[in-house]
């Protein structure tokens, strides 16, 4: 043969293969050999995307519901007023801007006056969120049509009118100001912003503009400048950098996540347990995808080698199947989007109760996901076992035995797991999740294919004399092991991921519920006289409100630790300081300010020689939502002199138990040993602190008392009459805050079980496609079984217990993977205590035998059903 | 006349777990143009082998292989399986029709690998040959055995080989579909004027061919022309 015809040969039958790989795939559609192929890809498509576009969408809707307790996207704060240059650079960046200066003053009445929280706002606040507005006290809310008050005008809390003894459009007087009451403020989107001095008081709104004639901002006054920013987050992320650079770290934009430690870890965990979900997802489909490709090829080598004998060369089998597989791709990512998209709108439509707000447009970029999952999944799943094809000996159409061979090689396991750690790296963009996913897929599936080898090989162990079924379907197992190892692998990595996501799901739900239960208090009172407790306690006796311990509170600086000078815990870390962000460390932000301050102009401004001050509290109880992890609790025979520390300040410290500190307190300085550790709760939103001292420790010391109070609507009313009776004392109404978490929280959780169902969903497919795979053989075996007299109910009982069996297997196993991922997940990445689940150690076993076992029988159900020569005759060709 | 196929010293060893297992040992065959051989043998004494080694569908341990002029031996698979679209068809025991392709598509397939634009209507006219043209749209696996293997060898006519193998073609039919299928096989060489190898250990059948080699053990122990020994 020349060169010339050959190259001929070859050049011309590209476009006649592209034809006859459309004939395949046609002909094998109508057949049915593709479809669970397609099923698969198509699936993985449409999960990944719909669950794409869904967190997408959520996403961006809860960081503009949690933008709202800005008011803005990013904020900036400071003593003094900040350039004017920050806001305008920020509008040529196509930004919206807004500011307010926040300061504390007294506001008259011809009838009274009251200490108030001013906060005076330009034309163009709030960028995110609503102002609530009423037309009279405790009236009926509604949105405010724009922006804050007019010139001349100011709103107040509901509370201030009964308070000033005044109504709607009544005069007040402000500094040399005077101004109309025009509306009243049940709302304000940032009301918790700040510390206790813009807090401190019911809320009077302004006009910026209307400030400077008052006079009351003088040198010296305590006023917070704010700025507000909101817009497209990659200007923002830019104008970010360019404030950094610009004025060398000394202005820092904030957003939701550096403000409300709350919000921020539901945000946190309810994103990563969405990454999760969508992994899974990923993952599940890949298997379908591996498993369904495999079969596809399996059936395709016959295909191949007669192919062969007419004259195919390897390569032009290449570019049939190759074909095929775009073919397939195509198809997969056009339906897959479409079917995705209509998923996302499914499970938004699911939430609309939950998710009232109106979610921003999806992007295109969920589709590419999709589309990318899909061709990775392809490529590393499915290409190999294809491509082996190409490897078929033609001699198979002589001998049938040369069966398995190409497929025992390893390649397409290499090429498998490299292409879906590629894939969840890309994907998660997220290496801790990744590693702990891959980590405990790969270590169960090592333990496992070990596990139910031996298991499997000694299958005849004792007892087993159950009758002829019995033997039947462990002699089943037993002969197609392989295969049986592969199917309980596959089987217990679909469970895992399920009993994984559920019990994540359900710890994350629980926490989230114990955080903040219904009848969390939502009001803080500080700066309490100790000789005020017993009258106060009284007071709230006699209007029905429930009282909660009055801690005692001071602020104390840690000198020395067992003699020497204490590091800074905070030191290595800027961002480290989140647990002050706890709403007792937080209210007292300005008093704390104040001591550092002191601190460090006594230390001439030298870092080393610096104490950091936090509130400390003494009492013989421990606080709920607190535990113990180390040493003793003092009890009601505490002795004084001793401190529990709470763990994570601890371990920064380095501190162990019985090392003796010494704290300043005031003038005084006081010598403590440690007994005990911590754990705190710093998201519940009650009194928390880093140190409590043993009664007796500190009577000597004058300190306020601090305490806390649930009130709902109107009761509100009842802080005026509370005030009035001890005016000292201050109020921090953290009502709105609450209510805001509690929202976030709601929606969060609605997330995760949706995403939790449909990876369920995902995972029943795999377990459907991975009992589909192995129909073939045992259609084939059972029409010989059934030729051999074997009668229908010996059969399906075989059928069940083999099917059980695996199911048990896969059970167990998984099981086992599901605590240990989860106990690393929880630890990990949510930051949660891991609790062992001892219910699913029952339920997870039991579980997988019903699932696997009622889906194999009736899959396989058709095998008896159908006569054995028709089975027999499909299978020989 | 030039040798269609031509063995040499050619042997087949394979490694097993028990060692080393000879198939065929030191065989030399020369098969002229349309000339028709029978290779008889009990079972397990290499047919098959030998067959896959003449058609290129394997490579031997040693020894060279020629067929249509071209040494096998130093071919690769590429070659090969460019060589066999062009110059042979097969025939099997087990029929080997893709059973997602209709009776027609299985015989258009070599026609169109050849990129021969009427394979269409050549397939039709063969399928109206073997007498399947109530058939043409029906997949294998409604077909009976005998039909099966009708359309397996209008699908080796097809690609216009010069040699066919055929392993067996009897082997999974009764003997009256045999005979027939047989029938057909030998009047469609003679039109076509192919070279024929046919394994087989039916007597009846081996005695329509022209040659008969008989293979014991791996070993070439008879290679008679049909002249030559019986008349029928
Ligand atoms: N690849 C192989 N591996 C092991 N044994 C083989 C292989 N190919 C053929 N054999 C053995 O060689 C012998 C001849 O096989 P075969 O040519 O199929 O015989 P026949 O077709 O005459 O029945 C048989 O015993 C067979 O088991
Ligand atoms: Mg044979």
């Amino acid at each position: 043969m020349s060169e010339q015809s050959a190259s001929a040969f070859n050049t011309v039958s590209v476009r006649t293969l592209i034809g006859v790989a459309l004939r395949l795939l046609w002909r094998d559609w109508r057949g049915g050999e593709l479809r669970l192929l397609l099923l698969a890809m198509i699936m993985a498509v449409t999960s990944v995307s719909g669950i794409a576009l869904f967190t997408d969408r959520l996403e961006r809707a809860l960081l503009q519901e949690s933008a709202n307790m800005l008011a803005a996207d990013r904020v900036l704060g400071a003593r003094e007023q900040p350039p004017r240059e920050l806001l305008s650079e920020a509008e040529q960046r196509g930004l919206s801007t807004a500011e307010y200066i926040a300061f504390a003053s007294m506001v008259f009445s011809d009838q009274g006056n009251l200490l108030i929280a001013a906060k005076a706002v330009s034309d163009a606040y709030p960028l995110r969120g609503d102002l609530q507005v009423a037309d009279e006290a405790f009236g009926v809310a509604y949105v405010a049509d724009q922006g804050g008050p007019a010139r001349g005008e100011v709103w107040v809390e509901s509370r201030v009118l009964p308070s000033l003894d005044i109504n709607i459009g009544d005069t007040v007087f402000l500094g040399d100001s005077e101004f109309t009451v025009s509306r009243v403020l049940v709302q304000e989107p940032d009301r918790q912003q700040g510390g206790m001095m813009e807090n401190a008081g019911p809320r009077l709104l302004m006009h910026m503009d209307d400030v400077p004639a008052t006079n009351v901002i003088q040198p010296g006054s305590r006023v917070t400048y704010r700025y507000l920013f909101a817009g497209e987050q990659s200007a923002l992320e830019d104008y970010t950098t360019w404030v950094r650079n610009q004025f060398d770290g000394q202005y820092r934009l904030r957003d939701v996540r550096d403000e409300s430690a709350e919000v921020s870890e539901a945000l946190n965990r309810g994103e990563s347990f969405l990454l999760l979900g969508s992994l899974f997802a990923v993952l599940l489909a890949g298997v379908a995808i591996a498993l369904t490709a495999r079969r596809y090829s399996e059936r395709h080598f016959d295909y191949a080698a007669i192919l062969k004998t007419l004259g195919c060369t390897s390569n032009q089998i290449s570019i049939i199947y190759f074909c095929i597989l775009l073919a397939v791709l195509l198809l997969a990512v056009i339906v897959g989007s479409i079917a995705g998209w209509g998923l996302h709108m499914l499970i938004l439509n699911l939430l609309q109760s939950v998710i009232p707000i109106s979610l921003p447009p999806a992007s295109g970029l969920p589709f590419v996901v999709g589309a990318l999952t899909a061709l990775i999944c392809l490529f590393a799943f499915a290409l190999p076992p294809l491509l082996a094809l190409k490897h078929t000996s033609p001699l198979r159409v002589l001998r049938k035995d040369l069966a398995d061979a190409p497929l025992s090689t390893a390649l397409p396991y290499v090429f498998g797991i490299a292409g879906g750690l590629v894939l969840v790296i890309w994907y998660s963009q997220d290496l801790l999740i990744t590693a702990i996913l891959v980590a405990a897929v790969s270590s169960v599936a090592v333990a496992l294919s070990a596990l139910s080898y031996l298991l499997l090989r000694s299958g005849t162990a004792a007892g087993m004399r159950a009758g002829s079924a019995w033997m039947l379907a462990m002699s089943a197992v037993r002969r197609r092991r392989r295969q049986s190892v592969l199917q309980v692998l596959v089987f217990s990595l679909t469970i895992m991921s399920l009993l994984t996501l559920g019990l994540l799901r359900t710890d994350l739900i629980a926490d989230w519920q114990a955080q903040l239960p219904e009848n969390t208090p939502n009001h803080f009172m500080m700066n309490i006289r100790s000789d005020q407790v017993a009258g106060m306690e009284d007071y709230l006796r006699d209007n029905d409100i429930q009282s909660n311990p009055f801690y005692p509170m001071m602020s104390a600086g840690l000198l020395r630790v067992n003699g020497e000078t204490a590091p800074l815990p905070w030191d290595n870390d800027e961002e480290g300081n989140n647990a002050s962000s706890s709403v007792t460390e937080r209210s007292a932000e300005s008093s704390q300010d104040d001591a550092s301050d002191a601190d460090a102009a006594e230390n001439d401004g030298n870092r080393s020689g610096r104490v950091e001050n936090r509130q400390v509290t003494y009492t013989a109880q421990l606080p709920p939502d607190n535990e113990l992890v180390a040493g003793s609790w003092w009890g009601s025979d505490a002795r004084p002199g001793e401190v529990s520390v709470e763990l994570d300040y601890a371990n920064r410290l380095r501190l162990e138990l019985g090392d003796e500190l010494v704290f300043r307190l005031g003038q005084q300085e006081v010598t403590v040993t440690v007994t005990s550790f911590r754990t705190v709760r710093w998201d519940n939103m009650q009194p928390n602190f880093f140190f409590i001292f043993s009664p007796g420790t500190l009577d000597s010391i004058g300190s306020t008392y601090l305490s806390t109070l649930l009130l709902q609507g109107e009761q509100k009313v009842l802080l005026n009459d509370l005030l009035r009776t001890y005016p000292t004392i201050v109020v921090l109404e953290v009502d709105a805050l609450i209510e805001q978490i509690q929202t976030i929280i709601a929606q969060v959780s609605s997330a995760v079980e949706l995403i939790a169902v449909l990876v369920l969903i995902a995972g029943a497919l795999v377990l459907l496609s991975c009992v589909n795979a192995t129909l073939d053989e045992r259609f084939r075996e059972n029409a010989i079984l059934r030729t051999l007299g074997a009668g229908r109910k010996l059969i399906m009982t075989s059928l069940l217990i083999e099917f059980a069996f695996i199911g048990l297997l896969a059970g167990l196993i998984a099981t086992l993977g599901a605590e240990i991922s989860v106990y690393y997940l929880q630890v990990e990445v949510f930051q949660q205590e891991f609790f062992p689940h001892y219910w699913v150690w029952i339920v997870g076993p039991l579980a997988g035998t019903l699932i696997i076992a009622s889906l194999g029988v009736n899959a396989t159900r058709r095998v008896v059903s159908t006569s054995p020569l028709a089975v027999l005759r499909n299978l020989s060709a | 006349m030039t040798s269609m196929v031509e063995a040499r010293h050619l042997c087949k060893r394979v490694t097993t777990s028990e060692g080393e297992l000879v198939i065929l040992s030191d065989i030399n065959l020369s098969i002229s143009a349309a000339e028709t051989v029978a290779i008889v043998g009990a079972s397990g004494s290499g047919k098959s082998t030998l067959l896959g080694l003449m058609a290129g569908l394997d490579s031997a341990s040693s020894g060279d292989m020629l067929l249509d002029g071209q040494n096998l031996s130093t071919m690769d698979e590429e070659q090969r399986a460019r060589l066999r679209g062009q110059s042979v068809g097969f025939v099997f025991q087990s029929f080997q029709l893709l059973p997602s392709l209709t009776a027609l598509e299985n015989v258009m397939l070599p026609i169109e690998l050849k990129n021969d634009r009427n394979a269409r209507q050549k397939a039709a006219q063969l399928l109206q040959r073997v007498g399947l043209e109530a058939r043409v749209t029906h997949y294998p696996n409604q077909l009976s055995g005998g039909e099966q293997q009708r359309v397996a060898i209008a699908r080796a006519f097809a690609s216009q080989a010069k040699i066919l193998f055929a392993d067996e073609p009897t082997g999974n039919l009764d003997t009256t579909t045999g005979a027939k299928v047989i029938d057909l096989l030998f009047s469609l060489n003679k039109e076509y004027g192919t070279t024929l190898v046919l394994v087989t250990h039916d007597d009846r059948l081996a005695q329509r061919c022209g040659r008969l080699v008989r293979l014991v053990a791996g070993e070439i122990t008879e290679d008679v022309v049909a002249g030559d020994a019986v008349h029928v």
